[in-house]
């Protein structure tokens, strides 16, 4: 697919850029601000474009804004492709397997899938996470807990439909294992809708993780963005920049995940549409 | 001259509304205006509300308006008390039975008349063994004897000092009605939940979620008091709403620092906003860093001097409480007028020195210049005990200690902590109650068993300590415990079984609307007989 | 009627595994949490070893999980949802105090995002790629993109402490004496900023679903041939495209309302309002396994019931879908 076409609306292509962007802070963080983004770098609550050292000034505790800023979209990014990533493997094996196996083992999963679909998201994610306590990887786990259902249904309804054709059924027909028609045959192209929704997915696991933060339930370990407007909201009335700044941040990329998945969607869909 | 007072006061009060209505300036008589209902900020809403079974700060928050204690904490009476439910307290010389008188004319809110027989009952049926506090203070009280109805007689089996006692009177004395509690499950009686007292407001309604409702009581003992209608607590679960409430005039008063410390210098800007920093000089907070002596880096007191030169406590004053607290010395904080000694081994901010005792010790620093790991567990129930386990976990890394930081919530960190002691270091809050036998001597204690919040769950055991805390529990020469008890500080401060960083007292804020506020050294737990709203 | 209730009899049996499955999951969850009921009480208020092994046993939490979860079960076969232990009270009785709150405030919300989001849906939709659209596009979905309690925070700041048109937080005015339509205005009120924060939330996701959805009718035949027929643009707009795209969105309401109780915990926390999401949080903080387990069979019996009526508006708006899925 080519670049032109990802770009054929500007939407698309400033969603693009700010994905870029995020991409770029995320890899030059550990190299740009080697120290721990937590340590303590000057005095604390100093305002943005006061000391070119910390240009966006301190924290509460005297930590730099930037680092925080370039280390968060590390932790943001890694939150949102991890939570995506389990959930979208998550669901598509569990579609692939309800669909092609039918029967039993497809009520019993979409049972499931129902329950969980069934029960408010958020209320899981925050149930799990104080349960277990906060760490990252219990945040990402949470998040993929609530999302992975959107992918199984998809992923089932593909298989169904691909399930009929004739490639399949010739595979049968030369005894191919039926696990590996499944995963080798079927998967493959039922997977292209289900990784539609991966900017979808992105966008809400940093905007959960974000919430979870809110409720004092973020990695104390890790800088997010989330847990910076959390810290900063105490602080909300006297240095507005400490939430602002990294809630620009969020919004701003949230934005782009989901500016540049839609553009991505529509360009294979206009592509497909030609062919 | 006092009942010139209250006649002036009654004849006044027929005309408060008239007062009210003309802006009149306020004068010293303008006070006996009555009425008025305050609003205040609660963050929680505690399960149970008897302050007699749960000697907590959430608790008497509320409930001590309506529950009364023998006698309360007092800026200027004579050993910083004010009676209540008492008159008068007298100690045989042999420790062995002290003699309370009580008020007369005080009626519980039910109607019924108040005697020495409710004493007797709260204090063997409930301080003793349900009491959080009470169990550790009265577990050698025997018998209550009332010979009339307005006299008991406490009696213990062994020698108890009647220092302590009366330390222990504001907040492990409240009385409960005997006609409700007896013959009853105590722990799961309804009165729990709406609390029948002798104090100045009646319990009226709580709504879950939305507030709890006190009205005056109007045969309250107290001559012309209380003054307000109503109390009203609000309860406003997220901690940056209390500061925007006032501000709206939603609320009159946030007590216990519901306005963030880093909000309180703008606030205090507000026009008819006050920032008040008195009124809980009895209720002081420390800031602990609570040490696992099982785990084996830990066992040695050179390390436990190095994480103590590590930290930078003025750092932490400034920057964590905006310098409201201050730096600690040692286990009995400084604004213990009975017990406090500055004479101890102290720990100045030194990393260098830190480093050196850690390599001294035997653990170096490794390539990554890292010499071992720690769990740190930071207790979830102030921001500050949070943000310090922020902070110490840099101040750990300047010297090569890498720890990590587990965020519980309350019921993980009480399990973690003191049941499994599933952690390396953890920071606590625990209060200092105006005497070390009541809740400082056990942060250091053997012999603890497992699951008690804020005693010492570290597995440390020091046999000469253990024997001072016992020696000092019955000695009842006041000159002599308190020199007891000052060995005991200095013992604590060379062995570092726990390392005390800071000590705090809240912040109150209110519209300066409210009179009468933190009048006395545990104000806000206190009963706000004599608090009013100016209209 | 009669159909609807039969329809709901059946959905309600046909979902009994999906509860079940709901139910033994949080119950083991809360059952592998460090920490029990009585270590979240007594972190609260102190005590010692003999208190706590009095409560645990006074409360009932000395016998195995498994006895436990099956106790429970039996008392749900009864219809019993047990004993909540954070407020020693019927769990019952403490959701369904919260319950009415939580629906007045998800019920508002998602009106609210609905008719706004599907008008504005129309407008953008009405010329797909003019400034017009765009900017209503990117406008909703930076709304969706800012945290939902950052935009509460700045409401309140804005609205009820710098200007004081509206209060800050709360049901309604505490212990005012109020009683009908003069209590409403004042529920009415207080709801306004809670609603609108939680209603911009989804504002975004119906917008770009009508969006999208009039994109594709556009395309079609019939519009074609109404264009072609020179029927005004306005009229087709209205008649043609947009009734047909709305139709998708009706379906979404059903799959949002699970979605928004969660949203709603963090926005009833920033407002102080007594609403079944903060109640869960609590659930969760204190422990309390029958009452966390409480709050989301009621939730999820609220989804199926929406669910249902979701149907059946379908049914009404399209009788070919309705019919077929009655008759089912």
């Amino acid at each position: 697919m080519s670049l032109s076409r990802l770009f054929r609306t500007p939407e698309a292509a400033a969603g693009l850029v700010i994905l870029g962007l995020l991409v770029a802070m995320a890899v030059a963080a550990p190299w740009l601000f080697p120290r721990d983004p937590l340590a303590i770098a000057g005095q604390p609550l100093l305002p943005p474009f006061q000391d070119w050292a910390l240009p966006l000034g301190t924290d509460r505790l005297g930590r730099d804004v930037v680092a925080g800023l370039f280390h968060g979209a590390r932790t943001s990014l890694a939150v949102g492709l991890a939570a995506a990533a389990a959930s979208i493997l998550v669901g598509s094996i569990v579609g692939t397997v309800a669909g092609f196996a039918g029967g039993l083992v497809d009520e019993v999963l979409m049972r499931i899938t129902d329950a969980f679909q069934t029960v408010p998201g958020f209320l899981l994610s925050l149930a799990l996470v104080s349960v277990v306590g906060p760490s990252l990887s219990v945040v990402v786990a949470a998040i993929a807990l609530s999302a992975w259902t959107g992918p199984t249904r998809i992923a089932r309804a593909e298989v169904l439909s691909i399930r009929e054709r004739d490639y399949v059924a010739s595979a049968r027909v030369i005894g191919m294992h039926p696990v590996e028609i499944a995963f080798r045959e079927v998967l493959p192209n039922a997977l292209p809708p289900v990784l539609a929704l991966s900017s979808v997915i992105v966008a809400a696991a940093i905007l959960t993780e974000a919430a979870l933060s809110f409720l004092g339930l973020g990695d104390p370990n890790r800088v997010t963005w989330g847990g910076m407007i959390a810290e900063g909201r105490a602080v909300l009335r006297s240095a507005p920049y400490l939430s602002v700044i990294p809630g620009i941040a969020l919004v701003l990329s949230v934005l782009g995940v989901y500016l540049a998945g839609e553009g991505v969607v529509e360009g294979t869909a206009a592509r497909e549409g030609q062919a | 001259m006092a009942g010139f007072e209250i006649s002036r006061r009654k004849v006044l009060a027929g005309s408060a509304f008239l007062l009210a209505s003309t802006a009149l300036p306020s004068i010293g008589w303008s006070q006996a205006r009555k009425g008025g209902r305050l609003v205040v900020a609660a963050d929680s809403e505690p399960r149970n509300l008897n302050p007699a079974i749960v000697a907590s700060n959430g608790v008497f928050f509320v409930s001590s308006k309506v529950v009364e204690p023998l006698a309360e904490a007092s800026f200027d009476g004579e050993d910083g008390l004010e009676p209540r439910l008492a008159t008068s307290w007298e100690g045989s010389a042999d420790g062995l039975s002290v003699t309370f008188k009580l008020r007369e004319g005080v009626t519980w809110h039910d109607g019924q008349p108040f005697s020495s027989a409710d004493v007797a009952f709260s204090a063997l049926n409930v301080w003793k063994p349900l009491q959080n506090l009470g169990r550790v203070v009265f577990k050698n009280l025997e018998a209550v004897e009332t010979p009339d109805a307005k006299t008991a007689v406490f009696k213990f089996s062994k020698p108890t000092p009647l220092q302590l006692i009366k330390n222990a009177l504001p907040a492990l004395t409240s009385v409960v009605p005997k006609h409700v509690y007896d013959g009853k499950d105590i722990a799961e009686n309804p009165a729990n939940n709406a609390p029948i007292g002798t104090g100045p407001f009646k319990f009226a309604e709580h709504k879950a979620g939305e507030y709890y409702r006190l009205e005056r009581y109007d045969k309250y003992w107290g001559e012309g008091e209380p003054q307000l209608d109503e109390i009203i607590y609000r309860v406003l679960p997220d901690r940056a709403a209390a500061a925007g409430a006032l501000e709206a005039e939603e609320i009159q008063l946030a007590a216990f620092s519901a306005v963030p410390l880093a909000d309180l210098e703008r606030i205090s800007k507000v026009p008819g906003i006050k920032v008040i920093t008195e009124g809980y000089e009895a209720l002081t907070y420390q800031l602990v860093v609570e040490i696992n002596h099982r785990r084996k880096e830990l066992a040695d007191l050179k390390v436990r001097q190095a994480i103590a030169h590590a930290i930078d406590k003025d750092f932490v004053v400034k920057t964590i409480f905006l310098g409201y607290a201050k730096p600690a010395t040692g286990i009995v904080p400084q604004n213990d007028k009975q017990f406090y000694t500055p004479d101890v081994a102290t720990y100045g901010f030194d990393v260098a020195k830190a480093n050196a005792l850690l390599d001294e010790a035997g653990y170096p620093k490794k390539d990554d210049g890292k010499r071992f790991a720690l769990k740190l567990l930071p207790a979830p129930y102030f921001n500050e005990t949070r943000q310090f386990g922020d902070y110490l976990r840099q101040a750990l890394a300047a010297v090569g200690i890498d720890a990590e930081i587990v965020n519980n919530d309350s019921a993980a960190h009480q399990k973690a902590v003191y049941t499994e002691h599933a952690f390396d270091i953890a920071i606590a809050p625990p209060v200092f109650r105006g005497d070390p036998a009541i809740s400082t001597t056990i942060l250091v204690q053997s012999g603890i068993p497992d699951g008690v919040p804020f005693s010492n769950q570290g597995g440390y055991k020091n046999d000469e300590l253990d024997a001072l805390i016992a020696k000092a529990a019955e000695t009842l020469d006041p000159a002599a415990r308190i020199e007891l008890y000052k060995q005991f500080q200095k013992k604590v401060a060379a062995d570092l079984p726990l390392i005390n960083v800071a000590e705090w007292g809240f912040i109150t804020v209110a519209r300066d609307t409210v009179k009468n506020v933190s009048n006395n050294p545990r104000w806000a737990v206190s009963n706000w007989a004599d608090t009013y709203v100016e209209t | 009627m009669n159909r609807a209730w039969g329809l709901l009899k059946r959905r309600l049996i046909g979902s009994i595994p999906v509860l079940l499955i709901v139910v033994v999951g949080s119950f083991l969850l809360l059952e592998a949490a460090p920490g029990d009921a009585v270590d979240a009480y007594v972190a609260s208020v102190g005590g010692d070893a003999g208190m706590i092994e009095a409560l645990r046993t006074s409360w009932g939490l000395d016998a195995s999980p498994m006895t436990r979860l099956a106790a429970y079960l039996w008392a749900l076969l009864h219809l019993d949802l047990g004993h909540s232990v954070a407020f020693s009270r019927p769990v019952l009785d403490v959701v369904l105090e919260r319950l009415p709150n939580t629906l007045l405030l998800m019920g508002a919300a998602t009106a609210l995002s609905f008719a706004l989001g599907t008008t504005l849906g129309i407008l953008a939709g009405a010329r797909p790629g003019s400034a017009r659209d765009r900017l209503l596009s990117i406008g909703s979905l930076a709304l969706y993109a800012v945290p939902g309690f950052w935009l509460a925070l700045v409401l309140t700041i804005v609205f009820s402490v710098e200007l004081r048109w509206l209060p800050l937080s709360g049901m309604e005015t505490i212990a005012s004496g109020k009683t009908g339509i003069a209590r409403m205005l004042d529920i009415a009120r207080h709801m306004v900023l809670p609603v609108t924060s939680l209603g911009l939330i989804y504002l975004a996701l119906y917008l770009r679903m009508m969006r999208a959805g009039m994109a594709e009718v556009w395309r079609m035949d019939f519009t074609l041939a109404a264009r072609a027929r020179g029927i005004p643009r306005r009229r087709i707009v209205l008649a043609h495209v947009a009734r047909n795209a709305l139709l998708p969105l009706v379906t979404m309401l059903s799959l949002q309302s699970a979605q928004m109780l969660g949203g709603s915990v963090v926005i009833e926390s920033v407002f102080s309002v007594p609403g079944l999401g903060r109640l869960a949080q609590e659930a969760v903080g204190s422990r309390d396994t029958p009452l966390l387990i409480g709050i989301i069979l009621v939730s999820a019996f609220l989804v199926i019931v929406i669910n249902l009526l979701v149907d059946i508006a379908y049914a009404v708006l399209d009788p070919r879908v309705g019919a077929s899925e009655v008759k089912a």
